[in-house]
């Protein structure tokens, strides 16, 4: 009896041994696969996981003409965009931003600009001494630019912009909107 | 035909190559060719004053300058009668720059599509525009491209619009038209700015910049006892000291900006360490690894 004791004991002290110098093996062979990946994935890539090239970004320009913007081309190109903005908490905001979206509409990347289509213009003083103040500008048209990164998930790019009050002291200035933005365009990015 | 010539790029602060580095341009528009080395000599002022500037200047490693020469036929800029004081100039220029735009004298714009196609050939990586406009007449515009003339300050207007344009930053100014001469800027409606450096929320727990609100200021900093005007009282603490100071974004009250002042709220002052941070934290990705 204690002789098969012993000798069970001693098999599950083997399976053990076994069970755990498996198990050390897989680790070895999981390390020198990530190893391997790493030579061969440089690390830029590996800190912009959802973008297949690290430092690609698309230049969207728009033109704009009172109220109506509109896509004027798209440009890819290699260049670093700055970080994004926060992705949360926004929704109730006022301002002027551009998102990257993927395919379920989730904001993968924001900018918040100084709205580019403003209906006013920033006088600047004659002196040193002097203030900055603002005028309206009612027939403001041009172009603006957004820069956003090319991540290999993203689909769109949307514009939010806050509308000009219809009533009250502010009315009709941009500058001066009181109402969270609202999304005002959406265009597809190329691929 | 073109009232001018593109001359080509050259790269006057060289932080390393273009697709990994933030790349500023500088156009010229009003100067002929013999006034080029001037504007070479005009170009280089603006890039020494911006690399000297918090926090640029301690973010040299991330940042290009790059100067495109472009030649007009003729010098300065439109400057039609219609505005007041206006000199009925119209010199024939590459990119169409004038004065009195919108009835606005010191309105300075020129063709922005055109600058932006120019630069775009010549650095196609490029993250901001200053357009330098050769006219003694004081005047700038924002936008995609920061227009400005060689005046005194003319520097002062570029980089202020560059805050706008490339960094996101909001003015800081409490009126719209002036102070005393505004209807209607009593109080900010209560939706939150998306802008990082200014905000409705005044609890210290929750507003914006609040891990740079040392426990010893008080919050509000300053709170504006008449919202019919601007707030007349000096700052009651320390310069440099970041709080919540009642009035920004064109209203006297219920909103606030970081510190008593910055050059987003008046010319000739340094950016403010929110407006700092905002910036820093745009510009590192651009630093080398």
């Amino acid at each position: 009896m204690v002789a098969k004791k012993g000798a069970r004991k001693s098999k599950a002290r083997k399976t053990a041994k076994k069970k755990t110098s498996k198990a050390k093996a897989r680790k070895t062979a999981k390390k020198k696969t990530s190893k391997t990946k790493a030579r061969k994935t440089p690390a830029k890539a590996k800190a912009h996981k959802t973008s297949p090239e690290p430092n690609m970004a698309m230049r969207l320009t728009f033109s704009y003409d009172g109220d109506d913007v509109k896509l004027v081309s798209q440009q890819r190109t290699e260049m670093i965009v700055p970080p994004s903005d926060p992705l949360k908490g926004y929704a109730k905001h006022k301002g002027f931003w551009a998102e990257v979206k993927n395919g379920s509409d989730k904001t993968l990347y924001r900018t918040v600009m100084h709205n580019p289509t403003k209906n006013d213009a920033e006088v600047f003083p004659d002196s040193p001494g002097g203030f900055i103040s603002r005028q309206p500008a009612p027939k403001r048209k041009g172009v603006f630019v957004v820069v956003v990164p090319d991540m290999d998930k993203g689909e769109e790019v949307t514009l939010s912009r806050s509308a000009p009050d219809t009533e009250g002291p502010t009315i009709g200035i941009s500058a001066l909107a009181t109402e969270p933005a609202a999304e005002i365009l959406r265009v597809k990015l190329k691929k | 035909m073109a009232n001018g010539q593109v001359l080509g790029a050259t790269k006057i602060v060289d932080a390393g190559p273009p697709e990994k580095r933030w790349n500023a341009v500088i156009v010229s528009e009003g100067y002929r060719s013999d006034e080029m080395p001037q504007f070479e000599i005009d170009a280089q002022l603006l890039a020494d004053t911006l690399m000297s500037v918090a926090p640029f200047d301690r973010l040299r490693a991330a940042i290009n300058i790059y100067r495109v020469d472009v030649t007009s036929t003729e010098s300065g800029a439109k400057d039609p009668k219609k505005c007041n004081g206006g000199t009925g100039a119209e010199p024939k220029t590459f990119f169409g720059a004038s004065f009195c735009n919108e009835g606005i004298r010191r309105l300075l714009k020129a063709k922005n599509g055109r600058v932006k196609d120019v630069v775009e050939k010549h650095v196609p990586q490029w993250h901001m525009i200053f357009l330098a406009v050769n006219s003694p007449i004081s005047g700038g515009s924002g936008g995609p491209v920061a227009t400005y003339s060689k005046v005194p300050g003319g520097i002062e207007i570029a980089i202020h619009e560059m805050g706008h344009t490339a960094f996101g930053l909001a003015d800081e100014y409490e009126y719209y038209s002036g102070c005393g001469s505004d209807e209607g800027h009593d109080k900010h409606s209560t939706s939150e700015p998306s802008q990082p450096n200014i905000t409705t929320n005044k609890n210290r727990a929750t507003t914006k910049w609040r891990s740079l609100i040392q426990p010893a200021t008080p919050v509000p900093t300053t709170s504006n006892a008449n919202c019919a005007n601007c707030d007349p009282q000096p700052s009651p603490v320390a310069v440099g000291t970041v709080g919540l100071f009642e009035g920004a974004d064109y209203y006297h009250c219920r909103v606030y900006r970081p510190e008593f002042d910055c050059r987003m709220r008046n010319l000739h002052q340094p950016f403010c360490t929110v407006c700092q941070q905002v910036i820093v934290k745009k510009l590192t990705p651009f630093l080398p690894s």
